[in-house]
């Protein structure tokens, strides 16, 4: 490492201030995404649970507003379940408190009364839409969804003070930094909680992508002959797929099978498409690396043909490597971000993608934060690995050296 | 000096033709090359650019892209018995560096820039021996010391970058000996060397030649090189040998009207003829692609008839150890 250290590029690499701030940042990056990774292990997906928690209440903007029939409903429920399974607990009074968006009025509550508020009034709401399965226009439920609403809504807003303000706890102010989307979760906790998505999306398919595509590139420039024409019309082939259609296609046809949902469809998508720019540039560096005098030099001294290329020809196309993965790396989050917009990305999870898919309702009512916080996240991390790859190709390229 | 060489030679090229496959057609770059070479001894290859003398090397490793180039029927190179040119290439392979190495021209590009010297000394030492990881790094270390590496431990741990030309060009002729091989092909080994560091890698490769009794075939355009380090000169003209001899004939009584005109182009230190351009040879080495159906020289030649234009002469004997590709050799001022 030491040695390493030493090295010309890596010594120009820290010079440069740029690229050292990028460093920080992306470390920074990292560092909150291995946490959050490894918090969500340990603590069995609570951290992925926090992403989920409603803690707007209806004067926390966003929430309660400019919905649909249907998402009025899902919102009703959520609240009416979690109501109603807080009753029927042992200890209904601290269940009652446990509730995040809890109500300091709920635990008064007797069972006879959520029974005759809540309980009653849902039952009749169902019936009503047995009958007429379609929310919009059964005027009959919607008439008895409001008053469903009304009756939740008058409890969850009870912890405000007399100006309409919660007064919260460190953690809820935390949570409540960014706001709240429209089904009340935490803003922050979301973009934070996706950093981890973003990471491991951009790391996993650039390392596939760059191995992939060095190895076949390498091999192409190296062998020659048939092995060229096979790797070059593989990338020539796939080049000629937009590569948005391909991942699109791809992402459904993983539809309906056992890894939908994973992000499996997502990575074989991303690595089909990406593995093409490094197996380029690295095939045109081998084929002028293999006349270079040290490769027949090792030819001459008797090894084979695939120990020169891994062990002597590969690690003389590192830089493109680096420069490749930090491409890619970006690439890749941006790919996700597309891909999740537009509703076949990431799903079961928040990511940037996600939330800006989420925000379109939001920003056209001028519910700017959902998407600007998720837009903000990407921009960073882009912005620094992108900097940082500039930095590498000037440190790494021997021409500058 | 040693015109005594052993009766049976470890190397046999007998009618060695390598043809290239370019755009415009076949083409013959070395055509009937024969020669043999001893155990100990250092047999010089002479000849312009394109005269073939590195095909006729890398013919012999094998290791022009098979792609691209080919041997003709007949050619065969005998080492221990076996025709590398018909030989697998996992027979090569146990050939290539531990039997016959090489080294390279160009000292600059010849090592790998992102690997220690040690690593790439290593690395031979790996392939082709049993040695451990203590035994390889110490055997490492000595054949630095043997090329005569200053401060060879702390040499061992830099990178190609970090060494002078003719200190790599050392690490290649440690590589290239670490295997003790029978055979060691030097590639215009001193061209890219200034003068100083030309004349130490000569004296080098002369005295570990006879440490240990590796033959060395030397590929050069200096003939000021070949004076100084070789027993037997071939002297090459475009893809053909035009003539063979012990050094000490060669020099004082060329046969080919080629070679007499090469050893007249050098220049002369002490002898200033002011005014005097410096003798050369007119005319340009033909086109490989539109040989002349005579004597590939007779352009060029001071002695040319007809004859010559017509029919090309065959390598004929010339008094011991010696041949000569002419109709008309020049005769020896003083008799064999």
């Amino acid at each position: 490492m030491a040695k390493f250290m030493q090295q010309r590029g890596v010594r120009k690499l820290l010079k440069d201030r740029l690229a050292v701030s990028s460093m920080w940042v992306i470390g920074a990056y990292l560092t909150v995404a291995f946490a959050v990774l490894l918090g969500n292990s340990f603590s069995g997906g609570a951290l992925k649970a926090e992403t989920e928690l409603r803690i707007g209440a209806d004067n926390v903007p966003g929430a309660w507003t400019s919905q649909t029939a249907e998402e009025r409903l899902r919102d009703a429920t959520f609240y009416f379940d979690n109501i109603k399974k807080a009753s029927r607990s042992s200890d209904p009074a601290s269940a009652y408190a446990a509730l995040e968006w809890g109500s300091d009025r709920l635990p008064a509550w007797k069972a006879d009364r959520i029974e005759a508020e809540l309980i009653a009034p849902a039952a009749e709401l169902s019936t009503a839409l047995e009958v007429h399965d379609e929310l919009e226009g059964n005027i009959e439920a919607l008439a008895l969804l409001q008053q469903f609403e009304a009756v939740i809504r008058g409890h969850i807003g009870a912890s405000h003070d007399a100006d309409g303000n919660a007064s919260r706890s460190f953690g809820q102010s935390f949570r409540m930094l960014l706001g709240t989307d429209r089904q009340g979760r935490s803003i922050l906790v979301r973009a934070i909680y996706s950093t981890k998505v973003a990471v491991q999306i951009g790391i996993i398919s650039a390392l596939i992508s760059v191995l992939i595509g060095t190895i076949l590139g390498a091999a192409a420039g190296y062998f020659g002959g048939i092995v060229d024409v096979i790797v070059v019309w593989l990338y020539s082939t796939f080049s000629s797929i937009p590569w948005i259609v391909l991942l699109m296609v791809l992402a459904s046809a993983f539809r309906g099978t056992e890894l939908d949902g994973t992000l499996i469809p997502v990575y074989v998508a991303f690595c089909m498409s990406f593995w093409i720019s490094p197996c380029r540039v690295v095939r045109g560096e081998v084929m002028k690396l293999k006349e270079l005098e040290y490769v027949q030099a090792a030819s001459a001294i008797g090894f084979s043909r695939t120990r020169i290329l891994f062990k002597h020809v590969i690690p003389n196309t590192a830089h493109l490597m680096f420069i490749n993965f930090s491409l890619l790396f970006i690439g890749a989050i941006k790919a996700e971000v597309i891909l999740s917009f537009l509703g076949l990305g990431v799903k079961h999870e928040p990511s940037w993608g996600v939330m800006i898919n989420h925000a379109k309702a939001e920003v056209l009512n001028g519910f700017f934060w959902q998407i600007g916080t998720a837009t903000i996240f990407m921009v960073i991390l882009v912005l620094a690995f992108n900097t940082l790859s500039d930095a590498l190709q000037d440190a790494f390229d021997p021409k500058h050296i | 000096m040693s015109t005594q060489q052993a009766a049976k030679p470890v190397l046999q090229v007998e009618h060695l033709s390598t043809c290239f496959k370019t755009d415009q057609g076949v083409v013959t770059a070395i055509d009937d090359v024969s020669f043999e070479l001893f155990a100990g001894e250092t047999l010089g290859i002479v000849g312009e650019s394109g005269s073939g003398k590195t095909v006729t090397s890398k013919s012999i490793m094998r290791l022009l892209s098979e792609h691209l180039s080919f041997q003709k029927e007949g050619s065969v190179v005998r080492f221990e018995g076996k025709n590398l040119v018909t030989a697998t290439e996992d027979e090569m392979r146990e050939v290539r560096g531990a039997r016959i190495a090489m080294i390279f021209q160009e000292p600059m590009t010849s090592l790998n820039p992102v690997f220690t010297v040690g690593w790439q000394l290593d690395e031979a030492l790996k392939y082709h021996t049993k040695l451990d990881r203590t035994e390889r790094k110490q055997r490492a270390i000595e054949m630095l010391e043997l090329v005569e590496m200053p401060n060879a431990k702390r040499r061992f741990d830099e990178y190609p970058h970090q060494l002078s030309g003719g200190m790599r060009q050392r690490v290649m002729i440690a590589m290239a000996l670490c295997c003790e091989p029978d055979i060691l092909i030097a590639d215009e080994p001193t061209t890219a060397l200034d003068v100083t560091i030309q004349a130490q890698i000569l004296r080098l490769m002369d005295e570990l030649k006879s440490k240990l009794n590796t033959a060395i075939m030397l590929i050069t355009h200096d003939l000021g090189v070949v004076a100084q380090t070789c027993d037997r000169v071939l002297v090459m003209y475009a893809g053909r040998v035009v003539e063979a001899a012990p050094i000490a004939q060669l020099f004082d009584a060329p046969r080919h009207p080629y070679t007499k005109a090469l050893l007249g182009s050098i220049p002369k230190s002490g002898r200033r003829e002011h005014g005097k351009r410096l003798p050369t040879i007119e005319g340009l080495v033909p086109s490989l692609f539109d040989l002349p159906p005579g004597c590939r020289f007779a352009a060029r030649c001071a002695y040319r008839d007809d004859h010559c234009d017509a029919v090309e002469p065959d390598l004929t004997p010339a008094g011991p150890q010696r041949e000569v590709r002419c109709h008309y050799p020049l005769e020896a001022p003083e008799a064999n």
